[in-house]
């Protein structure tokens, strides 16, 4: 509990003194940006040109909301929720649901899709489903609260990051595998699993 | 039964108001009275916690004076100057008209008739403007050029479908640098030049000086007529546009540029001249929704001037 005091005190002295030498402000100076930005060089990836019969590949773009005042815990719930559906289907769930991080991944969702249009030749813009929705932990800022007998206590203020990706075509029909499989799904697998023992010592 | 019933929805009518009259708690943490709440907040050092994606454009002048003051920001200088590059021209001086249909409309048409005409004037000038070139460059001869032209146009599509911008920038000038790559990021193109089909020829010479007599430029156009094959596939490996098996004929008057007046001056790309009467494009393979139209300013209201008191 000594050593957040202690941090928050030091930053205090630190800026002191930078301002004695430097006549600009502490918040110009030039410091690696944290963000993240490698879930964005997706969007950068350049597949090789596909043969006259070959299946079209889906158009995919990658999507981030960084530094959300909102805590990664609680986000994951509403980003888990809305992977595997269509974004239209998404973007009406989000709109009923009562929390704070549902507005932040709604507009997130958004933004991806009008990226996906125009950035990303893509034809009809219904036409996407959410491939990939997962939180991430952002910046931590610490706070102090008091406690009986002159203790401390530590306070964090989380933010997260959201990532999205969209992906041309139809959602898988069970994205999260929750339908049981019919019994003649049953007897093809094992009758599969079967075909597929290594007899040891065979050849 | 009916008076049962009504009884019940008064109820139902009522809890609300219970609700909110009577604090009901869950957490038997905290003190039941909610005037301890005040005191309880007052345990927290406050912090002022950063808006990270703080909407700087949506911000009223005010409001960002107050920010940047309270952060210590100067506001920025304002950009007066214009960039400028003297090694190219930012465009084609006197350019090149292509006559109507490559010079093989009806004589008796109108266009056609004025179009020789000033074909004439300006194959005089053309010629004077080759004088001055030689002046500079002795062994420059407009037959010979034109096959110079077409390998560094050759090279310079080729740099282009390789992705290669060192190469690109050695045969394009700056003006068509930018020209050259637009809408070419992210994009595959595939694109073959298959045989000439007329002897490329040196149709038009124009020279100028900018800025100082002894700095000259030297545009020449030249017209290809060539068959070619293009492919153009998106981020995915989708055809967006031409074709792999389809080859092409292609009509082109390319200006290229140099700086005489420069030692070390190359012929380069700087134009190509698209005539009126050129056919249309093909229209995109995707299907777009048509962008809303942009409201028309609001012509401003004559107010008449108020004189201070």
């Amino acid at each position: 509990m000594m050593n957040v005091f202690r941090d928050l005190c030091s930053t205090a002295c630190k800026n002191v003194n930078i301002n004695m030498f430097h006549t600009t402000p502490v918040s110009l100076a030039w410091s690696k940006s944290v963000l993240p930005k490698r879930f964005l060089e997706y969007n950068k990836k350049v597949f090789p040109p596909q043969a006259l019969g070959e299946e079209t590949r889906p158009a995919f773009v990658c999507h981030q909301l960084t530094n959300i005042k909102y805590s990664p815990e609680k986000l994951w719930y509403i980003a888990s929720l809305v992977r595997g559906m269509t974004v239209d289907e998404a973007v009406k769930q989000l709109s009923f649901v009562n929390k704070k991080g549902a507005t932040f991944i709604k507009q997130a969702i958004l933004e991806a899709q009008e990226m996906a249009v125009k950035q990303h030749n893509v034809e009809f813009r219904s036409n996407l489903w959410i491939a990939e929705s997962f939180a991430g932990k952002g910046t931590v800022l610490k706070g102090i609260r008091r406690h009986a007998r002159g203790r401390m206590g530590e306070v964090r203020y989380q933010y997260s990051h959201y990532f999205v990706r969209l992906e041309e075509g139809k959602p898988p029909k069970d994205y999260y595998k929750r339908e049981p499989l019919t019994p003649q799904q049953q007897l093809d697998k094992w009758l599969e699993q079967m075909r597929k023992r290594k007899i040891t010592n065979s050849y | 039964m009916a008076s049962s019933l009504l009884s019940k929805m008064g109820a139902l009518r009522l809890t609300p108001v219970a609700v909110y009259t009577q604090a009901s708690r869950t957490t038997t943490s905290k003190h039941w009275d909610p005037k301890f709440k005040k005191l309880r907040a007052k345990k927290f050092l406050k912090v002022d916690l950063p808006n990270f994606n703080e909407d700087f454009d949506t911000m009223s002048r005010e409001k960002l004076r107050q920010k940047m003051k309270e952060r210590g920001v100067l506001p920025p200088r304002p950009w007066m100057e214009r960039p400028f590059y003297i090694s190219a021209t930012g465009g084609v001086f006197e350019p090149y008209v292509p006559p109507e249909g490559d010079g093989k409309a009806s004589i008796v048409s109108a266009s056609r008739a004025k179009q020789t005409v000033e074909l004439l004037e300006k194959k005089s000038k053309s010629m004077m403007a080759i004088r001055k070139i030689k002046s500079f460059e002795e062994d420059f001869d407009s037959k010979q050029f034109a096959g110079i032209a077409q390998d560094i146009y050759i090279k310079a599509h080729e740099s282009l479908a390789n992705n290669d911008k060192r190469t690109l920038r050695l045969h394009v000038t700056e003006k068509a640098y930018p020209e050259f790559r637009h809408n070419a990021l992210h994009k595959t193109i595939h694109w073959k030049f298959l045989e000439s089909l007329e002897p490329p020829r040196v149709v038009h010479a124009r020279c100028t000086d900018v800025i100082s007599k002894e700095n000259i430029f030297g545009q020449v156009t030249v017209r290809f007529h060539t068959r070619q094959q293009l492919a153009v596939y998106d981020r995915f490996g989708r055809l967006i546009h031409g074709s792999e098996i389809l080859a092409k004929d292609v009509l082109e008057y390319v200006v290229f540029e140099k700086h005489l007046s420069n030692l070390y001056g190359t012929w380069r790309v700087h134009d190509k001249l698209i005539p009126d009467w050129m056919p249309p494009k093909d229209p995109s393979k995707l299907t777009r929704v048509q962008p809303e139209p942009e409201p028309e300013p609001e012509p401003a209201a004559d107010t008449p001037a108020i004189a201070d008191k």
